[in-house]
């Protein structure tokens, strides 16, 4: 029973990292939480849905999706953030104005999810079994679909951590989160680097939806919740941090998974509220967060 | 800040004037403009809190549809369990709420921007739960809130017709006026000050002896407190409170309120009330005129609100309003 939880917990750990990604990396490039991730997530996973049914073909999709989900990225920041953050500097809503903008953008992705798709639930389907694994009689509830749930947030992980770590690419995105205007000057172009974060963001939001979305079904608020979830886990590991928000995927899931065994279901998002207070009110700054650059 | 100072007598005159407007209006229209009306006054209540807590004291909340419910359960719970007046019940939703509303408000007076905004959000996401976890709070089926038929004083002053509808329409419009009444007044006290006065810079504040911290405190209660009021009679309009009934799209919808009426002024709140009732209205009567399709019929209020929302954050910071307003000072 405690490996059978520890299995899911990690399952679904690791789709709460892929969107505590995503959010971190749209935060290094513009210092945003994009609260339109879930709906630019949803979005992408139902391109691939689209191209599913036209294709019959999951392992087609999956890609498109994501590369949907990368230009979809792309877009928000070159047609929308750029003109937010020229505009809204100063007046009465300057402070927030990210925030709002961006629930604008959400609310704008899923209706307009809703008029072409409809707002009835869709299946999403994988050619991988959701049913559980069988050790001679007993059967656990960690199907083949969450271990490639497993395997390919594990996968996007791996890439993002070798771009960051070993490309150049990955040094002018850390160089331009950690000082702009340095970065600038050292030839690095800040806002095309800007862009490409926000692309891996899109991309590793659109992973999340199109995994997770065989285990249950699709429609224009189905990701909402792991919104909050990537957001708790985000901030639990410092939203400045990849590998902290990798982390704090994981100990959310493992964490949710365990009270959903032992305690009860309901009672989940309101242990995931406290988490969050409790993190931000005693470390502000997360477990992997640097405390300079926390500008909150 | 405004350019327009009224005396508190003019101004309590003025509250009673439209007041008894709207009461003699009610007795002309119809049933169903009604109880849109009475929707308008709870939605100004709801919206006020926002331009209180944002406007004024430069905090957000994305939960403040959790903080209704708080007041819709406190008040239907104390009006079903302890048989408490309609009046006090309401009352005691307020207590309930504005205490809800200093506990994390205290948290939130360390948080800013988007980390208080993910924190209300996790808070409206997780609160509605609760109401599984106690059986007195009736679990997903909710509580019923039936205040009965009007008293008959009501009855006599209006004459015979007077219906559930209308007696709604006068409870919410008069509690939202005494509410934004009240509210005025607060913010043109020295507290009102005191909260634009962190907002705008905060050390400056500090250093004029303001406690900002304390005063963040404060206008989180307080908002909480209109919040949960307009919560218990939104719970008194739908006749019940269930963990369904207060949804993440309605604390997003009093949010969008606030910024197309503009979060710098109170009175944008009447306007906010309305356009959050008219827009589904209108997108309504639009859609039959396109052919009645589901799809359009279900998402065209929710594009029309956001588009709307992001184009008043990156054109009118200060909201649909006609009158210019004098330029803010500048914070940095």
């Amino acid at each position: 029973m405690f490996i059978d939880t520890l299995l899911i917990g990690i399952s679904s750990g690791a789709i709460y990292s892929l969107m505590a990604l995503a959010l971190v990396l749209v935060w290094r490039s513009t210092r945003v939480v994009n609260f339109a991730q879930s709906g630019q997530a949803v979005l992408s996973t139902y391109i691939g849905y689209e191209i599913c049914l036209h294709t019959h073909n999951y392992w087609i999709s999956l890609p498109l999706a994501i590369f949907a989900g990368a230009i979809v990225g792309s877009l928000v920041d070159l047609l929308f953030m750029r003109l937010l953050i020229s505009r809204a500097k100063s007046g009465p809503i300057a402070e927030i104005a990210p925030v709002i903008a961006t629930l604008g953008l959400l609310g704008l992705i899923q209706s307009f999810i809703g008029l072409v798709w409809g707002n009835t639930f869709q299946q999403y389907p994988s050619p991988l079994s959701g049913k559980g694994f069988t050790f001679g009689s007993h059967v656990i509830p960690f199907s083949p679909q969450n271990l490639f749930i497993v395997i390919a947030s594990a996968a996007v992980l791996a890439i993002f951590g070798i771009i960051f770590k070993y490309t150049d690419l990955g040094l002018a995105l850390r160089a331009a989160s950690f000082q702009p205007e340095i970065a600038q000057l050292a030839g690095v172009r800040v806002s095309r680097v800007r862009n490409i974060g926000w692309a891996f963001a899109g991309a590793a939001g659109a992973v999340a939806g199109a995994v997770i979305t065989p285990t249950s079904t699709l429609s224009p608020n189905s990701l909402d919740l792991l919104f909050v979830s990537g957001f708790i886990a985000a901030v639990i590991g410092g939203l400045d941090s990849l590998v902290g928000a990798v982390v704090g995927g994981l100990v959310l899931g493992i964490g949710f998974s365990f009270i959903l065994q032992y305690i009860g279901g309901s009672v989940t998002f309101l242990v995931g509220f406290v988490i969050l207070m409790v993190v931000l009110l005693i470390r502000p700054q997360g477990i992997f967060g640097h405390k300079v650059n926390r500008r909150a | 800040m405004r350019s327009r100072h009224l005396s508190p007598r003019t101004r309590a005159l003025l509250f009673l004037v439209i007041g008894a407007v709207l009461l003699t209006v009610s007795g002309f229209i119809g049933e169903l403009r009604t109880y849109q009306g009475a929707q308008v006054a709870v939605y100004m209540i709801a919206i006020a809190s926002i331009i209180l807590l944002t406007g004024y004291s430069g905090q957000i909340s994305l939960g403040h549809g959790a903080v209704m419910a708080v007041g819709g359960y406190g008040a239907a719970l104390s009006f079903n369990l302890w048989h408490f007046p309609f009046a006090i019940a309401l009352l005691f939703g307020v207590l309930v709420g504005a205490f809800g509303g200093f506990v994390l408000g205290v948290a939130a007076a360390r948080l800013s921007g988007p980390y208080l905004a993910g924190t209300t959000l996790a808070l409206a996401v997780g609160l509605p739960t609760i109401a599984d976890q106690f059986h007195v709070l009736g679990g997903e089926q909710g509580l019923n809130f039936d205040i009965g038929d009007p008293p008959r004083w009501v009855v006599r002053l209006e004459g015979g017709d007077f219906t559930q509808y209308k007696w709604f329409f006068w409870i919410s419009i008069v509690v939202a006026l005494v509410a934004l009444w009240g509210i005025t007044n607060l913010l043109h006290s020295s507290y009102g000050r005191n909260w634009r006065a962190g907002r705008n810079n905060a050390v400056a504040a500090g250093l004029a002896g303001i406690n900002v911290a304390r005063g963040k405190v404060l206008a989180f209660t307080v908002s909480s407190a209109l919040a949960s009021l307009a919560g218990a009679l939104f719970a008194l309009l739908l006749g019940l409170v269930t963990p369904t009934a207060f949804p993440l799209s309605l604390s997003f919808a009093i949010v969008t309120g606030a910024v197309l009426a503009g979060v710098g002024n109170l009175a944008g709140s009447i306007v906010g009330g309305v356009v959050l009732v008219a827009i589904p209205e209108l997108s309504g009567s639009l859609t039959t005129h396109l052919g009645n399709s589901q799809k359009v019929s279900a998402n065209l209020p929710g594009l029309v609100m956001s588009s709307s929302l992001i184009l008043v954050v990156l054109f009118m910071p200060n909201g649909l309003r006609i009158r210019k307003f004098k330029k803010q000072v500048k914070t940095q």
